[in-house]
């Protein structure tokens, strides 16, 4: 199949280039007729992968779609905006809410509904969304530009037989192809490792957030009231912080953002959320709730300097893939939508221009530069690092660079990847941490969280999560790391079981929620995340 | 007589099919409660003795050569005769597969509805209330009859006893009804059996199923011995599947089947939620699993904390004493 | 030969289903919905007899606006074109009165084979098939498993209960509900889902039926919708297996009354 632009992922970013091209083809007749332009979503519906806490600025949708207040699915204007310090049995609340957690005129929203309706949106243009589909492989042409993209294979088992309905991938060229996979993308990981993306950036840093919709009895909380909360359970070396945020219809969001360059190779993220809400101010919050649905997902938190190149020969990256998002503020909805509409200005001019080259795409780094995306993540480019050593150095530096327009002690603050910061279990204390006993009313085993994410595959396909050398694992990781991926995992798809006499790996990867954590974090790079057939994954409806 | 509950009996090679007999006790219960006589209509061609031996007080034999084999057309046909003839106020029929295959086009071409596969019945305000379920089980509806009798419905396998049913000597009478061979419009073959390539777990009256407990594919064969004491069917939780131990066809929960057999016995399944959700709904379950804190005691009628290698066989033996 | 298919949009399996406000059907806002599996292997029947013996395969569907996406999916693997019954007018209808709705639907329409699947996820009513062949006068059969035409005739397999199966043969035109699994279901093409964007939905409305609201009374009523509560008290057998086994049949057999 023969496109002008093929976009792949329907997230913000990948739904606001659509939206944007469909505006300037209709502004400038002549240059792109909107038949030509692809959207691929690995989902079995637009939004089932969308997942985030989320207070949404609305800058950049104010400038996509202005006067979208009216009908858009926004849940809540912000009301009021908290920080509380943690204590293992009490809370602090921040005398003064710092500036960058000052949300009001944002919207509490759920990226699922907000993605929904965009990719309504971008349908009534004309643009095909092809759901279902997910791009497996960056296609090049013989002067290695990109050509487009390979599509799934559908109907094969899991010995990679053709069953009965099989029907192969299709090569799905475009002359331009925009990369919007959102977090971890497989295809931009691939695509910045053939082409060098990366090379002049810091190593991309991620957090893994873990969130639970809750419904709760009324009056309990005001829609609109947005909390973060730092510290405990969060030991002062690591990076993370929950939040609360007030829905509609006794609806609650919480969950936990932790971040993915923890020490200790046993700590696992999904027991810190269970053991979070057990703090006394969660537990009164909750008490008498029902949690209705659960999600799991990584944020790219790597900032400026982590980010990409964000073009190459026929192809464009937006969004978290492109490192797209402000972890100071915790926001990256706005700067999705941003980067794709750049990226379609930038994809549009270079049709009318007739020239695709790299060098014409290149001008997006341009626009970037010139926009208010940029002098935002400027402003921020070293507030993830400045807390490598701890939250009571984090401040510090983080507040320094508040007053230094972000610059902080050090122009660049290092960054280390995060899989690298794992320290071995021999020079550890003995034993395992403790873990919070599920009640199955406050706190959820990893089990029936994963049942709340709707999360379903077709089990007679592939395995999905490709372990390059499971000998590491079964004789090497045990020693060395205890196998962290049967903690890190949010949706328990690494098991460690009794097999032959000895622990050996075991993947269940029908619970898989697509987060990228092992892809992100295992700690010799031997599992690569690939999509699953089209269709399968989670189902984050209202989340 | 006039508005009576008349339950349509099914018969098959000559042997009263036990469902309509449960249908029948389920006419009784309703009959007591609104004071309505229960009587009985079996169709089919030589069934004249086999009526005699429904127990019932009153039993319409509709004989006609053109109604073996069972056809669609010829039962709609020849029943809608009766009911015009007979006017019950309630027909009721057990949901068999050839109930399923018929009695929506008999009340169709009386113009009425028919409630199907009911659970049990309520009396509100004096008027008959069906509950029968939803979404696979996951919920239960209250469904009531509006406009004209007569009404028709159908009851689940099992959610009625026969053997409450007090043994009667009925009353037969034969009814005649007009039925050309044109008006017969499909041709049976002849019934077989075949080894089932999909299975229907949702049809199965009684269900085993293994878990991770079973620990290697060998000891299947010991469930298997349970299904075959039991005639039930043999399924499992999703790691077995998995395992390629069993066809995925034979999976249980979220992934897989949602079922709610009369027994549902759970062997080494620990019950995590993906699966409790496919048989939650079963009307007995029994759980044997080594673990007393494994979550499918929640959902157990009947828990048996033990290591099932030791339970199932001296199980089986039990069972077989009875079943003979 | 020329196939309509009946199809349904249902809540997706995995949806939260809660009761709505009045209690008598579940809460439709937020959930998600799909094809009626049974429906989709009638589909899937009827597509395969098309590739065998060419023709055309029709959809018909009676659903709200939100039915497009299941009416599209199935043009997207191949169906010709599609009939949406679409009306406020047309919510809430009982069994009978929906079979009722799709038959004039239907009026102008030639066909060889009616499919639809066996029965819903949602309600399980199993009836619209069958009701639908009572109101066109034409022979039917349910719970199929393959279906051979020729000659103007059909042969089918019929599935019966605890593994028999039956071979029957009627005249065509016939209507069939297929029982899901009769075939593996076919993925939509790329291409298919571009072209499904051009072919015809056939939109009818009350006002396209001289819709009278007095002759669509309900025959039977939903009074209420609700998760069935089991008040479960577990009964822990203990003792040696044999006693355990024992035990427990007793149990079964007397009190639960399962054996």
């Amino acid at each position: 199949m023969e496109a002008d632009v093929l976009i792949v992922g329907a997230g913000p970013a990948g739904l606001a280039c659509a939206l944007r091209l469909a505006q300037r083809a209709s502004a400038q007749p002549g240059v792109l007729d909107l038949e030509n332009v692809s959207v691929l979503e690995k989902g079995r519906e637009v939004g089932a992968h969308l997942l985030s806490g989320a207070v949404m600025d609305p800058r950049a949708l104010r400038e996509l779609l202005p006067g979208f207040e009216k009908e858009a699915p926004l849940d809540s204007p912000v009301t009021s905006d908290a920080v509380y310090f943690f204590t293992q049995g009490a809370q602090v609340k921040f005398p003064v809410t710092p500036p960058f957690f000052h949300n009001s005129g944002n919207y509490i929203v759920s990226l699922n509904r907000l993605g929904k309706w965009l990719g309504r949106k971008v349908e009534e243009t004309g643009i095909t969304i092809f759901t279902e589909t997910a791009g497996m492989e960056v296609l090049y042409d013989e002067g290695g530009n990109v050509r487009g993209v390979r599509s799934d294979d559908k109907g094969l088992d899991r010995d990679r037989r053709p069953k009965e309905n099989y029907q192969p991938g299709s090569d799905l060229h475009a002359k331009v192809t925009v990369f919007a996979e959102g977090t971890r993308g497989s295809l931009a990981k691939q695509l910045c490792a053939d082409k060098g993306l990366a090379r002049q950036s810091n190593p991309m840093t991620y957090a893994l957030g873990v969130k639970e919709l809750w419904e709760l009895p009324e009056g309990r909380l005001e829609a609109g009231s947005v909390a973060h909360t730092m510290g405990w359970p969060l030991a002062a070396e690591q990076y993370g912080g929950g939040w609360v945020y007030g829905l509609r219809d006794r609806l609650v969001s919480l969950g936990l953002v932790v971040g993915l360059d923890y020490r200790n190779p046993l700590f696992d993220p999904h027991d810190a959320f269970q053991r979070w809400k057990t703090h006394p101010f969660l537990r009164r919050l909750l008490e008498g709730g029902r949690m209705i649905k659960y999600g799991a997902k990584t944020i790219s938190e790597g900032g400026y300097f982590s980010m990409p190149e964000l073009s190459t020969g026929g192809a464009l990256i937006v969004g978290d893939s492109g490192g797209f998002l402000n972890s100071q503020r915790l926001k990256g909805i706005h700067l999705a939508i941003k980067s794709g509409m750049m990226a379609a200005d930038t994809v549009f001019d270079a049709l009318a221009a007739g020239d695709c080259s790299a060098q014409r795409l290149a001008a997006c780094r341009k626009s970037f530069e010139a926009s208010w995306a940029h002098e935002e993540l400027w402003k921020v480019r070293n507030f993830h690092q400045a807390f490598e050593h701890g939250l009571v150095g984090g401040i510090f530096h983080a507040g320094l660079q508040m007053v230094t327009g972000g610059r902080g002690l050090y122009a660049r603050y290092g960054a280390e990847a995060g899989h690298r910061r794992y320290v071995k279990l021999t020079e550890r204390p003995r034993g395992q941490p403790s873990r919070v006993a599920p009640d199955g009313k406050l706190t959820f085993d990893k089990v029936t969280d994963v049942y709340h994410s709707a999360a379903k595959h077709d089990e007679n396909q592939p395995p999905h999560l490709l372990i390059h050398d499971a000998d590491i694992c079964n004789n090497r990781c045990i020693r060395e790391f205890g196998n962290p991926c049967q903690y890190f995992c949010p949706a328990a798809v690494y098991e460690m079981v009794e097999k032959d006499g000895r622990q050996q790996i075991h993947l269940n990867p029908s619970n898989c929620v697509h987060c990228k954590t092992c892809d992100i974090m295992d700690p010799y790079e031997i599992i690569t995340w690939v999509p699953p057939e089209g269709g399968g994954g989670p189902n984050y409806e209202n989340l | 007589m006039p508005d009576a509950i008349l339950t349509v009996i099914e018969q098959q090679a000559g042997k009263l099919n036990r469902m309509s007999l449960e249908t029948l006790a389920a006419a009784q219960a309703i009959g007591h409660d609104l004071g309505r006589e229960v009587e009985a209509v079996i169709p089919g061609s030589g069934i004249s003795e086999l009526a005699g031996q429904v127990p019932a007080p009153k039993v319409y034999a509709i004989e006609h050569p053109l109604l073996e084999p069972y056809t669609p057309d010829g039962y709609s046909i020849a029943l809608r005769q009766a009911i015009e003839h007979l006017r019950p106020w309630l027909v009721l029929l057990p949901h068999t597969y050839q109930v399923r295959d018929f009695a929506s086009k008999l009340a169709a071409s009386l113009e009425r509805g028919f409630v199907p596969d009911c659970i049990g019945y309520k009396v509100e305000n004096g008027e008959l209330v069906l509950t029968r379920q939803l979404f696979q089980g996951k919920m239960n509806a209250d469904v009531a009859f509006a406009g004209q009798p007569p009404y028709f419905a159908s009851i689940q396998a099992g959610a009625y006893r026969a053997d409450q049913l007090a043994t009667v000597s009925p009353a037969v009478e034969r009814i005649d009804v007009r039925l050309e061979p044109t008006q017969v419009r499909s041709r049976p073959g002849e019934r077989f059996q075949e080894a089932k390539q999909t299975v229907d777990l949702t049809q199965a009256e009684v269900i085993v199923a293994v878990g991770r407990g079973i620990k290697e594919q060998e000891n299947l064969s010991l469930a298997q011995g349970l299904c075959e004491a039991l005639h039930a069917e043999m399924a499992a939780s999703r790691p077995i599947c998995d395992n390629g131990w069993l066809p995925m066809e034979r999976q249980i929960g979220s992934s897989g089947q949602t079922v709610s057999p009369k027994l549902y016995l759970a062997l080494g399944i620990s019950g995590a939620i993906q699966h409790l959700v496919g048989m939650k709904n079963s009307r007995v379950i029994v759980a044997i699993n080594k673990d007393q804190n494994a979550p499918i005691f929640e959902v157990a009628d009947y828990g048996i904390v033990g290591n099932l290698f030791d339970v199932v066989p001296p199980l089986v033996e039990e069972i077989k004493k009875v079943k003979t | 030969m020329n196939i309509v298919v009946c199809i349904k949009q249902v809540p997706a399996k995995d949806s939260t289903l809660r009761p709505s406000q009045d209690g008598t059907w579940i809460r439709e806002t937020d959930i998600s919905y799909e094809i009626n599996e049974p429906d989709a292997y009638a589909l899937e029947a009827a597509l395969r007899l098309k590739e065998q013996h060419g023709g055309s395969v029709v959809v018909l569907s009676a659903g709200p606006a939100r039915a497009q996406t299941v009416i599209r999916e199935a043009l997207a693997k191949g169906a010709d074109r599609a009939i949406h019954l679409d009306d406020e007018a047309f919510v809430g209808l009982d069994a009978y009165n929906t079979a009722r709705l799709l038959w004039l639907g239907l009026k102008g329409e030639q066909f060889d084979l009616l499919l639809t699947g066996l029965q819903s996820d949602d309600l399980g009513l199993a009836q619209t098939g069958v009701v639908l062949a009572e109101l066109l006068g034409l022979p039917h059969a349910t719970i199929i498993m393959d279906v051979q035409p020729a000659g103007g005739r059909v042969t089918v397999k019929r599935e019966l209960e605890a593994g028999w199966f039956q071979m029957v043969e009627m005249p065509m035109p016939a209507v069939l509900t297929i029982q899901s699994g009769l075939a593996k279901l076919r993925y939509a093409a790329l291409m298919g889902i571009k072209k499904a964007k051009t072919k015809e939905i056939r939109r009818i409305t009350k006002a396209d039926l001289n819709w009278n609201h007095a002759e669509w009374t309900n025959r039977c009523v939903i009074r209420r919708v609700y998760v069935p509560q089991k008040t479960k008290q577990t009964q822990f057998l203990t003792g040696t297996p044999k006693e355990v086994a024992a035990r427990l049949v007793e149990k079964l057999k007397f009190e639960a009354r399962a054996l």
